[in-house]
C-alpha cells in the first residue's frame, strides 16, 4: 500500500450558511504533486488554508504523515507554504528569510549557513544571500519563497497560485523550473490554481473542485479524456455538447436519440434517460461523405478561426447547434463558409455524461 | 475665457499659499526677534536694541528649570508607557475579529477628541478617589491617556499596510504567535510606532489642558510654568523660551532623519518599496 502523506477525510468548512468546502475527501501519496483546480470560490484556497492550519474544519479530519492535525496551529505542523504574493519578509535579507524557518524550528545555528547556501544552489540562485526581496525579480522572489519553505524539509509543500503574479512567458518557464525543484526535493506538494494548463503541466493528479465539492480526482490526461460530469468536461478544454436520451441496447452499447438523429454510444454505467454527449473538437473530424466513421453528422460551415498551428472550424448542425472541430493547419483544402460538410467521430470519442441537473 | 479663469484661479491659489505661509511664519519670526530685545519691557515691534538678557533670565530662573525637568521626565515616561500600550492595543485590535471591536477602538481613541480640560478634570477626580495625590503620578496618568491614542493610531495605520501573508508565512515557518509578532509584525510596524511615539512625546511636552489640573505645588510642567509666569509678570523670557523650543524641535527632526529617515516616519513604510 502506498503511504499517504496527506489524508483529508470528509472535511467540511462553513462560512455562515454556505459551505466553502463540502465533504472533501482525498489522499496524497509521498512525492506526489497534486493540483487543487477550480474556478474562484470553488473552495480550493479554503482547503489549502485548512491543510496549512489557518482555518479549522467544522467537520472531518486532516492527517499529515499519520497524525490528525485538524486542531493544530500552523506552527505545530510541518508544512511548507509558498504564498501567492510570496510573502518574503521585506525587512530581512534573502539569507535571513531562508534562516527564519530553521531558527524557529530549532535547526542548530552552525548548520544554518551551509543549508542556506545549498538550498540557493538548488533553486539556481547561488550567492544572493545578502540581497533584499525588493531587489529581486518576480521569478527570483518566487524561487526564494520556494527555497525558504523547502529548507525546513516539510512533510508537505503547499503552493497557492504560484504563477499567477508572473507574465505569461515567465510562467511557462517557471512551471518547468518549479516541477524540477519539487522533484529534486522529492517533496509531496499541493498546488492551488485556477489555471487548467498550470494544473496539467505541474501535477501528477488533479483534484477538480466546484462550489465546495470535489467533482473528480484523476490524472491530467484522465480528467480530459474521461470527465465524469458536465462541469469537469466543460472546465477542462473545449467541448461540443449534444443533449439527448439514452436507450441501452446491450451491456455496453446504446443509442442516444438526439435532435440530429440517433448516435451510437458506449454508455458505461450510465442509466437510461436524459444525457449530454460531449465530443472534444479534435475528435470531431471533417470527412469525405463516404469515409468510415461510427457516427456522421451533416453540417454547414459557418466560420474558420486560425489558432496557431490549428484551424478551429465552426459549423452548424441541422438543428442549429453550433459545433467546433479542430483541424491541423497543414495546407490541405478546407471548406469555405457556407459549404455542406460531414462531421464524423468514433464511439470511443463520444463521452456520455449525466444531463444537467441530474446526479451522476 | 478659459485663460482668464486659469489666471484668476492661479492668483487666488498663490495668494492663499502666501497668506498661509505668512500666517504660520510671522509669529515665529516675531518671537525670535523679540527674544533678543534689549528693552526691559514688552515694547512695540521691532526692537531698537538687541541683547541676550532674556536667555540669561531663563537659564537663571529655577522655576522654569524645574518645569523643564518635569516636562522632560514626564514626556519620556508617558511616551514609553504609551508606546507599549498603544502598539499592543493596535496589534490586538488588528487581529481581533469580534463584535464591538469598533466600539473598543473608538473608546481607546476617544482622548483624541475629548477636550483636554475634561480629561484633566476626569483624571483629577479619578486619582483622588484612588487616593493618588502625588503630582507626578497624576500627571503620568493623564499624559499616558493623551499620548497613547497617537501611538495606537499610527501603529494601526502601518499595520494595515502589512500584508496578512507575512504573519501567516511566519506561522507556517514555525514561529508561534509571539515569535511572529516579535520577528515580523513589530519590525514592519516600526515606522508607525516611532512616528506615534514622536507625536506622543510632542503632545505630552506641549500639553497645558490636562496638566493644569494635575500639577501640584512642587510638580509642574514647563507649559504650566510659562502660563503661571505670564499671568504674574509678562516678560520676554517666554520669547527666549520659544526660540529654544524651536531649536530643540529642529534638532529632534534632524536626529530622527539621521536615525530612521524622515520619509519612513511621515508615511512611506519599509514595505512595498
Amino acid at each position: 500500500m502506498i503511504q499517504s502523506v496527506l489524508d483529508l477525510q470528509h472535511v467540511t468548512k462553513r462560512f455562515g450558511a454556505t459551505a466553502a468546502v463540502d465533504n472533501a475527501t482525498f489522499e496524497v501519496a509521498r512525492g506526489e504533486i497534486v493540483a487543487l483546480l477550480g474556478p474562484s470560490g470553488c473552495g480550493k484556497t479554503t482547503t489549502l488554508r485548512m491543510i496549512a492550519g489557518f482555518e479549522q474544519p467544522d467537520e472531518g479530519r486532516i492527517f499529515i504523515s499519520g497524525t490528525d492535525v485538524a486542531r493544530k496551529a500552523p506552527y505545530e505542523r510541518n508544512v511548507g507554504l509558498v504564498f501567492q504574493d510570496y510573502a518574503l519578509f521585506p525587512h530581512m535579507s534573502v539569507a535571513q528569510n531562508i534562516a527564519f524557518g530553521m531558527k524557529n524550528r530549532g535547526v542548530p545555528r552552525k548548520e544554518i549557513g551551509a543549508r542556506i547556501a545549498t538550498v540557493l544552489e538548488q533553486v539556481r540562485l547561488p550567492g544572493i544571500e545578502a540581497r533584499r526581496p525588493a531587489e529581486l525579480s518576480g521569478g527570483q522572489q518566487q524561487r526564494v519563497a520556494l527555497a525558504r519553505a523547502l529548507v525546513t524539509r516539510p512533510d508537505i509543500m503547499l503552493l497557492d497560485e504560484p504563477l499567477s503574479n508572473l507574465d505569461a512567458k515567465l510562467r511557462l518557464q517557471l512551471r518547468h523550473e518549479i516541477r524540477a525543484i519539487l522533484s529534486t526535493f522529492h517533496c509531496t506538494s499541493i498546488i492551488v490554481t485556477h489555471d487548467q494548463e498550470e494544473a496539467m503541466g505541474l501535477a501528477d493528479r488533479i483534484v477538480l473542485m466546484n462550489k465546495g465539492r470535489i467533482e473528480q480526482i484523476d490524472t491530467p490526461v484522465g480528467l480530459y479524456q474521461r470527465p465524469q460530469t458536465l462541469f469537469a468536461a466543460d472546465f477542462i478544454g473545449h467541448a461540443n455538447w449534444i443533449p439527448g436520451r439514452l436507450a441501452r441496447r446491450a451491456a455496453d452499447a446504446g443509442v442516444v436519440e438526439t435532435k440530429v438523429g440517433g448516435i451510437a454510444v458506449a454508455p458505461g454505467a450510465m442509466a437510461d434517460g436524459p444525457v449530454t454527449l460531449c465530443i472534444r473538437p479534435e475528435r470531431l473530424a471533417l470527412m469525405a461523405q463516404d469515409a468510415p466513421a461510427d457516427t456522421r453528422l451533416a453540417a454547414v460551415v459557418e466560420r474558420l478561426d486560425p489558432v496557431g498551428a490549428d484551424l478551429r472550424i465552426w459549423s452548424r448542425l441541422r438543428d442549429g447547434t453550433l459545433v467546433q472541430s479542430l483541424e491541423k493547419n497543414v495546407g490541405r483544402d478546407l471548406p469555405a463558409p457556407g459549404a455542406d460538410v460531414t462531421l464524423g467521430f468514433r464511439i470511443a470519442d463520444c463521452i456520455v455524461l449525466p444531463a444537467e441537473g441530474t446526479a451522476p | 475665457m478659459k485663460r482668464l479663469a486659469d489666471a484668476v484661479f492661479e492668483t487666488v491659489y498663490w495668494s492663499l499659499v502666501t497668506l498661509f505661509i505668512a500666517f504660520s511664519v510671522i509669529p515665529v519670526v516675531v518671537a525670535v526677534v523679540l527674544s533678543f530685545d534689549a528693552r526691559s519691557y514688552v515694547g512695540p515691534f521691532p526692537p531698537t536694541q538687541f541683547s541676550l538678557r532674556w536667555y540669561d533670565r531663563f537659564l537663571a530662573d529655577s522655576y522654569y528649570h524645574d518645569g523643564l525637568v518635569t516636562s522632560l521626565l514626564l514626556a519620556t515616561g508617558a511616551t514609553a508607557i504609551a508606546t507599549v500600550i498603544g502598539a499592543l492595543a493596535a496589534i490586538g485590535l488588528h487581529h481581533a475579529r469580534f463584535k464591538g471591536k469598533g466600539l473598543i477602538q473608538a473608546a481607546l481613541l476617544s482622548p483624541l477628541v475629548i477636550p483636554n480640560v475634561v480629561l484633566g478634570f476626569g483624571v483629577l477626580v479619578f486619582a483622588s478617589r484612588l487616593g493618588i495625590l502625588d503630582g507626578m503620578t497624576r500627571l503620568l496618568m493623564g499624559h499616558v491617556l493623551i499620548t497613547f491614542p497617537y501611538v495606537m493610531r499610527t501603529t494601526a495605520a502601518s499595520l494595515v499596510g502589512i500584508r496578512a501573508s507575512y504573519h501567516e508565512a511566519a506561522l507556517s515557518l514555525g514561529a508561534g504567535p509571539w515569535g511572529a509578532l516579535w520577528q515580523v509584525t513589530l519590525p514592519l510596524a516600526r515606522t508607525g510606532i516611532i512616528a506615534g511615539a514622536v507625536f506622543g512625546f510632542v503632545t505630552s511636552f506641549d500639553d497645558v489642558g490636562v496638566s493644569l489640573f494635575l500639577t501640584d505645588a512642587f510638580t509642574f510642567t514647563l507649559p504650566v510654568a510659562i502660563l503661571a509666569q505670564m499671568r504674574a509678570n509678562l516678560d520676554l523670557t517666554i520669547a527666549a523660551l520659544s526660540v529654544m523650543f524651536i531649536v530643540a524641535t529642529v534638532l529632534i527632526i534632524v536626529l530622527l532623519d539621521r536615525l530612521a529617515g524622515l520619509d519612513a516616519i511621515t508615511g512611506r513604510g519599509v514595505y512595498g518599496r
